[in-house]
């Protein structure tokens, strides 16, 4: 069986680095600040304008991706895992990611999906996208139920009055 | 000093706990629940995917309180805690327990099943025996679960369905998808026999629980019309309504003391809101919290009295720990590829396929040999949404994103529906599956935590996959695509038993016939530990009639003690 950790370590330079896991000197909120963009536009880039299913930017996906991955239910290792797994892509692409062209974003994610690190880490952008675009829309994201619209498959009844069965 | 003292303290609330708690209640008993979950009433669940699936919020957190799992792995006994590897032993830790998010596919075991042993003889390396009671001692029970629970179904007679005291369910099935129409048709084909499923799910109202709604959303989920027959909703609810119930939720039992060789005293319990630690006091003691857990309780509660362990003077506390699996497989049903029904009929959402195969319950054939074989249940892959468009982002070894990924996810959904099968048959109890505390591992209330080493028997897995081969020729006749299944020795997490088998030798058994502890008078286990062999259908329905058993068992001994 596939250990969490490995997949959280193997492979970056960074490791699970001292500078995440402690909070007291900078919040990690502030790592996240520091990489939105980045995971935003792979977020865009894996659900663009224009499919069949509504995109990253206006499912407000970067904005449930942070709510999701700070909320207490979420593994703490795999919160900073995201945030790593942003910084490397950032230090690989030395900075331009964002202002790539689609084509040089292409290239890079599918060099970084290369490493086991990368793969693994998109992997999990991919699931935290997918959990807002077809999740409840209570959530934040998958708005109008347009993400259930586009696959004509609906949340079941009675819907959720709040997150996390916050009773 | 003891704050309260009750007729009988039940350390759990799910099944086995639930009918405990209904039947000395309605007796006039005061009995106390103790539940480590909060409590989530009817009107309070909702179909939330991200909540109760993917956070699985309603168990703990696995950094706080978790397991410790030991898997052969290239010859070596490998020790992985659950919050390394993110698989969790927790199921519903709500009060109703499990029996909560169930789908509710019942059946009864076989009388054959209460004595495998005697009837099909030992399998090397396998620690077979035969149950000391019989189904007929069993059949009353099964019997008034239909109606108290709520099993709706339709009886028809084949040859391994276990004969019934009454004629047919109080109950018709539920709702069935068309699909049923091209299933039973090509079992037919086949020389098949497709089943009606029983379900602990109602079809009509009764009392003030509701009929099935049908949601679409049903297993993994608790129920919003009282349909469901969770231990909450058909048995802890009466209860409370006695005024003989004090339900505590947020409540979790860290130790019993036994301060005699033969006499529970009092439960230590700590409040998890709180912190505040407990003593609560009672006549009888129930054990009921889902079957590595109790075993885990009773080793845990070890002092100068019980040195190994509470009612461990067998050694036998945690061993032959046993499951209900057998493996599963799908095939997809494509538009423009049906028989026998419309492609709208078959997308229909809500209702159940609904079908049971038990013609390979035992098989005895002049060319594969005479074995004990298992069940079929059918069933629509789970119609959770991310759940179902996560397993279409990979393509080879690359992830899909883009166009490609969206036209595939859409294809997926809107052109077909994929069908399920699930295979059980018997988990042979053996040596190298049971449950010991971990000696290097606590959890966040400074116990020891379980440790699982888990191990199928190779007997196991040749079963599973002959009747898997038999539900991939039946998916073939269908029609379906992309047809496979899975045999392996990974067990669910969700139907665990065995562990404190009840026997009438003291030396090899943890519980004597009524599952009352050998060593401790005021001692009882109610859950599924007292299993010694499961039977191959899911344990539910026998965990809810053995526990009404031991409830009357229990009742005559209040008399005494």
């Amino acid at each position: 069986m596939m250990q969490r950790r490995d997949f959280l370590i193997l492979g970056s330079i960074f490791g699970l680095s001292s500078a995440l896991k402690s909070e007291v000197s900078t919040p990690l909120t502030h790592h996240f600040t520091e990489v939105k963009t980045t995971i935003a536009a792979v977020q865009e880039h894996m659900f663009p304008e224009g499919t069949k299913l509504p995109s990253a930017k206006t499912m407000l996906a970067t904005e449930f991706l942070f709510e999701t991955i700070f909320h207490r239910s979420y593994d703490k290792d795999i919160r900073s895992f995201v945030i790593e797994g942003a910084k490397e892509l950032q230090r690989r692409e030395k900075g331009k990611f964002t202002s790539m062209r689609e084509e040089e974003k292409e290239k890079a994610l599918r060099a970084y999906e290369e490493s086991y690190y990368g793969s693994n880490w998109l992997s999990r952008i991919m699931i935290l996208t997918m959990e807002g675009v077809f999740g409840d829309p209570v959530y934040g994201s998958n708005i109008k139920e347009s993400g259930w619209q586009a696959l004509h498959s609906f949340g079941g009844q009675p819907r959720p009055k709040s997150r996390y069965i916050a009773l | 000093m003891k704050e309260e003292v009750f007729d009988v303290l039940i350390v759990g609330s799910g099944a086995s706990g639930g009918a405990v708690a209904y039947s000395l209640c309605k007796a006039g008993y005061k009995v106390a629940v103790l539940e480590k979950g909060r409590l989530i009433r009817r009107n309070e669940f909702s179909k939330d995917e991200i909540a109760y699936v993917r956070r699985d919020i309603i168990t703990p957190s696995l950094f706080e309180e978790y397991h410790t799992i030991e898997e052969k792995r290239e010859g070596e006994w490998v020790t992985t805690p659950t919050y390394e590897s993110g698989w969790s032993f927790w199921n519903g830790n709500i009060v109703g327990g499990s029996s909560n998010l169930m789908s509710g596919m019942l059946h009864r075991m076989h009388p054959d099943d209460f004595r495998l042993k005697s009837k099909y003889g030992a399998i090397e390396g396998a620690n077979i025996v035969d149950w000391p009671i019989s189904y007929a001692d069993l059949e009353p029970y099964y019997t008034k679960v239909e109606a108290l629970i709520g099993i709706s179904g339709h009886f028809e007679p084949h040859p391994f369905e276990p004969p019934r005291s009454t004629n047919n369910f109080t109950q018709p099935p539920t709702k069935e998808n068309a699909v049923v129409k091209l299933l039973d048709k090509s079992c037919k084909k086949l020389g098949i026999k497709s089943l009606v499923t029983p379900r602990a799910i109602l079809s009509r109202d009764s009392a003030d629980r509701h009929a099935c709604y049908y949601s679409n959303f049903c297993g993994s989920y608790g129920c919003s019309s009282g349909a469901k027959g969770s231990a909450r909703e058909a048995l802890i609810k009466p209860a409370l309504a006695t005024g003989n119930l004090t339900l505590m939720s947020n409540t979790h039992v860290k130790q019993l003391y036994a301060g005699s060789k033969d006499n529970v005293d009092y439960a230590l319990v700590i409040d998890t809101v709180t912190g505040k630690e407990r003593k609560i006091g009672a006549r009888v003691f129930v054990v009921a919290a889902q079957a590595h857990e109790s075993a885990r309780l009773l080793l845990n509660s070890a002092n100068k009295f019980h040195p190994d362990g509470l009612a461990n003077s067998s050694g036998e506390v945690g061993k032959n720990l046993i499951f209900s699996a057998g493996g599963s497989g799908q095939g997809e049903l494509h538009q423009g590829f049906l028989k026998e029904i419309g492609f709208e009929e078959l997308m229909q959402t809500g209702y159940f396929v609904n079908r049971s195969i038990l013609d390979w319950y035992f098989v005895d054939h002049w060319w594969d040999g005479k074995f004990k074989g298992g069940s079929v249940e059918f069933m629509f892959e789970h119609q959770n949404i991310i759940s179902r468009a996560l397993k279409h982002t990979q393509e080879g070894e690359h992830l899909l994103w883009g166009n490609a990924l969206a036209d595939k996810v859409v294809e997926c959904f809107t052109k077909q529906k994929s069908l399920r099968f699930e295979v059980f048959n018997d988990w042979l109890p053996h040596d190298n599956c049971f449950v010991s505390l971990d000696p290097n591992h606590k959890d966040k209330y400074g116990m020891p935590v379980g440790k699982l080493r888990i191990a199928g028997h190779p007997h196991d897995l040749k079963v599973g996959r002959y009747i898997a081969q038999k539900c991939e020729k039946i998916l073939e006749e269908m029609g379906a695509k992309n047809i496979y299944s899975s045999i392996s020795a990974v067990p669910p997490q969700n139907l665990i038993a065995g562990g404190c088998r009840f026997g009438k030798d003291p030396h090899t058994s943890v519980l004597n016939t009524e599952c009352r502890a050998h060593d401790v008078k005021n001692l009882y286990v109610a859950d599924a530990s007292f299993m010694p062999t499961g039977g191959s259908v899911p344990y539910t329905w026998t965990i809810y009639a053995n526990a009404l058993r031991v409830a009357d068992h229990i009742l005559q001994a209040l008399k005494t003690l």
